[in-house]
């Protein structure tokens, strides 16, 4: 992780304000895989709270969490990539992300750190190689010998 | 661009002008049978106010547009012609007023692009010289200008003595007052030399003669003439019908107003309300406004225009004096009118008496004045004699004019003020968050079991003001439907022409009131269903007749309050609808989902609201098109309300809208169903009960019904509904709702019931799909979220 860490700082001051999210990610880990969501739709980081079943939804979107008066949908990551669902501990966490007018929070196993990618570390997934089912993934960032997966979240949300 | 800023009264000048606007077209649809003089007195006065704040913020097609229908009526309000055509008066009037309608739209929207209401101006003024019986005669005096011209030499030498002369002229014995406002064809050219060779022609027989312009001379006259018309008052030996005559002689004459009566005089001190800025335009208004039945207006500051005038006008107030023909009531209701007006001393200044002291020359006028200034005991017992004749004031046309009683009232002070709708929707917000404040703290789970009787004393009466409030501030955003309704008028109205057909718009309830944002999605809903009911619905004179129905046609148009909601009903005395043929539309459109003779009634008449569904063969201006009746249901349902419609053949068809009265605050009952809390709106609950197993059945498809007093009634589980995980599944162990809804009944099976509570609703985000059952949510004391049930859904599987 050191390495990444360092990354982080060697972005150049100047560029500083108007590039603070640019290229940078905020990457969580489901069953050990790390998973990026770009930082600029990130709003926040919270522990898991109590949330409402509601009737009627599809399996991942676990209920609605009260953020501080608004109302906000929670999906369960794990459930929404076909995996086990694993009882929620003290290293669960809810990103809430806002991607196209729409609030919604991400229940994910752990939270990692906001790491830099530059463009040319990231390429397109190799559909083949990959063993799980890769439509929720946009694009594969490279750091070192590390791999980031890097959510697609238009699909991620809307995809049925 | 005006010379001085109009930008900060421009919102102020949209916001009256909307008023006005509204106010003439509800009148002009009143009074369509016909008439009143009291109606043709307000609608002049709107088009007078119309004219001058037109004027005063330089939109010249507006003020020219309201100037000719003001003409109109002006000569409707003097000769009281008896054989009008009604309805074609109306078409005239209507379409100015759209063109008013659509100049101030243009403003609010900031398109600097004109319009050109000439060919508009030209129908006025066609129509009102068709009135007169005057068609053909312009041409003939198209010849006589030229000599008129040349009278212009000799006019303006002789001018100013004469009219020293006359004033100065002693009165004949029995000679009567009158007051003469004349008005010349546009385009005449040099109306100052008009004016000044109608005094002339008739020097012969009339004295004391006083006009509005002081010099006839000077060129600025002719477009004061060509504005305001040349008034002047005289005395006379001479009859009123001999004046009339002699008067109408004039060549280009266009309008004359002659007035028998006594002139009084008047004297006036208004003061504006504290910050209501711009105090010396309001005082040109006030002054604008007099100018249309008052003669000799001076005023002081005299130079109201004058930026200085401002001071003088909030310190001292705006003294003017004036002569006019109306009684003091009257005068007093006009002034008492003036937009933010705070206080208003009105005198009357008695010359008659002083004339028959001493026949002085009118400069003793002036000093006489000031001592009558001292006599203000008068005033009182003026006033209150405007109070006592107050309720016998004819009722024509109260309901539709909601400001002018307020407006009569003796106190003359502004009550209402207006206020962004931005701030009344943060209010709102705000006061949610108190409430699920309050909650939060008197419910807090450290407050349990503890002992705490001062507390719990202070708690309720911190509830009991935060309901107050609430009460209050709801108030605030309630709206009545009137103004809705009677746009509705027009619409019939309109449609009537088009389609020939003979139908009355009957209004009931109007008066009900809903929340603001509520009536912004009304008004589309209402549009269509009523358009429907008259296209479609109400048949052709001939065809009614029949079958034996009038031939007038009634849509009834009602509007009542049902509990925590509000029912607006549109009825119509129509054919009804066809089941048959909607039935064959649906199938047609692949509508149906079940077997065609299992449809009721009911379900078959709510296809009427599915897009593309139009039974109509032709498509229409209005209908036909398939689109409109799904906008009705799209708006409602957005609102939160739901549509229904009955109807029976040959009797007609019935569209009720059931609305909620508010959006954001209900009276919930809170219940529990597995691990989580849900709101039931209090309104749709009946009643709460426990019962036996044995009163429970099951018919074969596997509903269950219970019996309860002898009535059977459909069994909900909720936990079965929603697909969800409880404890409580035994019929014992559970509390039945009975829940109402649009007559049907229904048992809810929940585990128990928690209590009542104000619930703010917030909605669901928008990123989860409508659930059925389900109409919103809320915050709990705790932080918890309970979901609002949405009881219609139980209704429809």
């Amino acid at each position: 992780m050191a390495l990444e860490n360092e990354t982080i700082e060697t972005i150049e001051p100047e560029n500083l304000e108007e590039d603070t999210t640019k290229n940078k990610y905020l990457t969580f880990k489901i069953e050990g895989e790390e998973y990026g969501i770009d930082i600029c739709h990130v709003i926040e980081i919270i522990t898991v709270c109590s949330i409402t079943w509601i009737p009627e939804a599809p399996d991942f979107l676990k209920g609605i969490i009260n953020l501080r008066g608004s109302i906000i949908p929670v999906i369960d990551v794990r459930l929404r990539f076909k995996k086990e669902e694993k009882p929620y501990d003290s290293l669960t966490c809810i990103i809430v992300i806002e991607y196209e007018n729409y609030q919604v929070g991400l229940i994910v196993d752990t939270v990692d750190e906001v790491m830099y990618i530059p463009e040319e570390n990231i390429s397109l997934p190799p559909n083949a190689k990959l063993k799980f089912q890769n439509k929720f993934i946009k694009n594969i960032g490279k750091i070192g010998e590390d791999v980031q997966l890097l959510l697609d979240l238009d699909k991620f949300l809307f995809l049925e | 661009m005006a010379d001085f800023s109009r930008e900060s009264m421009l919102d102020m000048f949209i916001y009256e002008m909307n008023q006005l606007v509204e106010q003439l077209e509800q009148l002009i649809i009143q009074c369509e049978d016909g008439y009143s003089m009291d109606d043709i007195n307000e609608i002049f006065r709107i088009m007078h106010t119309i004219k001058g704040s037109a004027a005063m913020m330089l939109y010249d097609d507006m003020s020219k547009t309201a100037h000719a229908i003001e003409d109109l009526f002006y000569y409707l309000r003097e000769e009281n012609p008896s054989d009008i055509d009604y309805s074609k008066l109306t078409d005239i009037v209507l379409e100015g007023v759209d063109f008013i309608k659509s100049e101030l739209a243009r403003i609010e929207s900031g398109d600097e692009s004109v319009s050109d209401p000439t060919e508009l101006i030209s129908k006025i003024k066609g129509y009102l010289g068709e009135l007169k019986g005057e068609t053909g005669v312009s041409a003939k005096e198209e010849k006589t200008s030229k000599p008129a011209k040349q009278e212009k030499s000799a006019a303006s030498s002789n001018e100013k003595k004469v009219e020293n002369e006359e004033n100065k002229e002693a009165e004949p014995e029995g000679s009567k007052h009158f007051l003469a406002k004349v008005f010349f064809e546009d385009g005449s050219e040099m109306e100052n030399v008009r004016a000044f060779t109608l005094l002339q022609n008739l020097k012969e027989c009339i004295q004391n003669v006083k006009c509005n312009i002081e010099d006839l001379q000077d060129e600025n006259s002719a477009e004061i003439v060509k504005k305001d018309g040349f008034v002047f008052s005289f005395s006379s030996l001479k009859s009123y019908d001999e004046l009339v005559d002699m008067i109408n002689d004039t060549i280009y004459l266009k309008s004359l107003d002659l007035q028998e009566g006594e002139s009084h005089k008047y004297k006036a001190l208004i003061r504006f309300e504290d910050g209501c800025e711009m105090e010396n335009v309001r005082a040109f208004t006030v002054i604008h406004n007099l100018e249309g039945f008052a003669s000799d207006i001076t005023h002081e500051p005299t130079d109201v225009i004058d930026e200085g005038a401002t001071e003088i006008i909030r310190e001292n107030g705006f003294k003017f004096e004036f002569c006019a023909f109306k009684d003091y009531e009257g005068v007093y209701k006009i002034l008492s009118q003036t937009v933010f007006l705070k206080e208003l001393e009105l005198e009357e200044i008695t010359e008659n008496v002083e004339k028959e002291d001493s026949k002085e020359t009118p400069k003793a006028d002036t000093n006489k004045k000031e001592e009558v200034q001292e006599q203000k005991q008068e005033e009182p017992v003026q006033a209150k004699a405007v109070k006592e004749t107050e309720p016998q004031k004819p009722k024509a046309s109260e309901p539709q004019k909601p400001k002018a009683p307020a407006a009569k009232k003796q106190a003359p002070t502004q009550h209402m003020i207006s206020v962004n709708i931005g701030k009344l929707d943060q209010l709102l917000n705000l006061m949610g968050e108190l409430v699920i404040a309050e909650a939060m703290t008197t419910q807090n789970p450290d407050l349990e079991g503890l002992e705490l009787e001062s507390f719990n004393k202070s708690a309720r009466q911190l509830r009991k003001i935060i309901n107050d409030v609430q009460d209050t501030v709801m108030s605030m955003r309630m709206v009545s439907l009137s103004t809705t309704f009677f746009k509705m008028h027009r619409i019939v109205r309109d449609m009537c022409k088009n389609l020939g057909k003979d139908v009355q718009l009957e209004v009931v309830g109007e008066e009900t009131e809903v929340d603001k944002n509520i009536i912004e999605h009304l008004s589309d809903p209402l549009m269509h269903i009523i358009r429907n009911s008259v296209d479609h619905g109400i048949e052709m004179p001939e065809e009614r007749a029949k079958v034996g129905k009038p031939e007038k046609g009634t849509v009834l148009l009602e509007a009542r309050n049902s509990g925590g909601d509000v029912l607006i009903i549109v009825k119509d005395d129509g054919r009804g609808l066809d089941r048959n043929k909607i039935m064959e539309k649906a199938k047609k459109n692949g509508l149906l989902k079940k077997p065609e003779s299992e449809y009721t009634d009911r379900e078959v008449y709510q296809f009427i609201f599915h897009a593309g569904l139009s039974t109509n063969e032709s498509v229409t201006n209005y209908s036909g098109r398939g689109v409109g009746m799904d906008v009705v249901v799209n708006n409602i349902e957005t609102v939160g309300g739901t549509v229904t419609v009955e109807s029976e053949e040959g009797e007609g068809t019935t569209n009720i809208l059931k609305i909620p009265l508010t959006l954001a605050i209900i009276e919930g009952m809170l219940i529990k169903m597995g691990g989580a809390k849900y709101t039931i709106p209090i309104s749709s609950i009946q009643e709460t009960f426990k019962t036996k197993k044995d009163t429970i059945f099951t018919d074969p498809d596997g509903n269950e019904m219970l019996t309860l007093r002898g009535e059977v009634y459909n069994v909900v589980r909720l936990y079965d509904f929603f697909g969800a995980e409880t404890e409580v599944k035994n019929i014992e162990d559970g509390v039945f709702i009975m829940l109402e809804n649009e007559g049907r009944t229904v048992c809810l099976f929940v585990d128990e019931l928690i209590g009542e509570q104000q619930v703010v609703v917030k909605t669901i985000p928008k990123y989860i799909k409508k659930i059925k059952g389900i109409s919103g949510c809320t915050l709990l004391g705790n932080g918890d979220i309970s979901l609002i049930i949405d009881v219609t859904g139980f209704f429809d599987k």
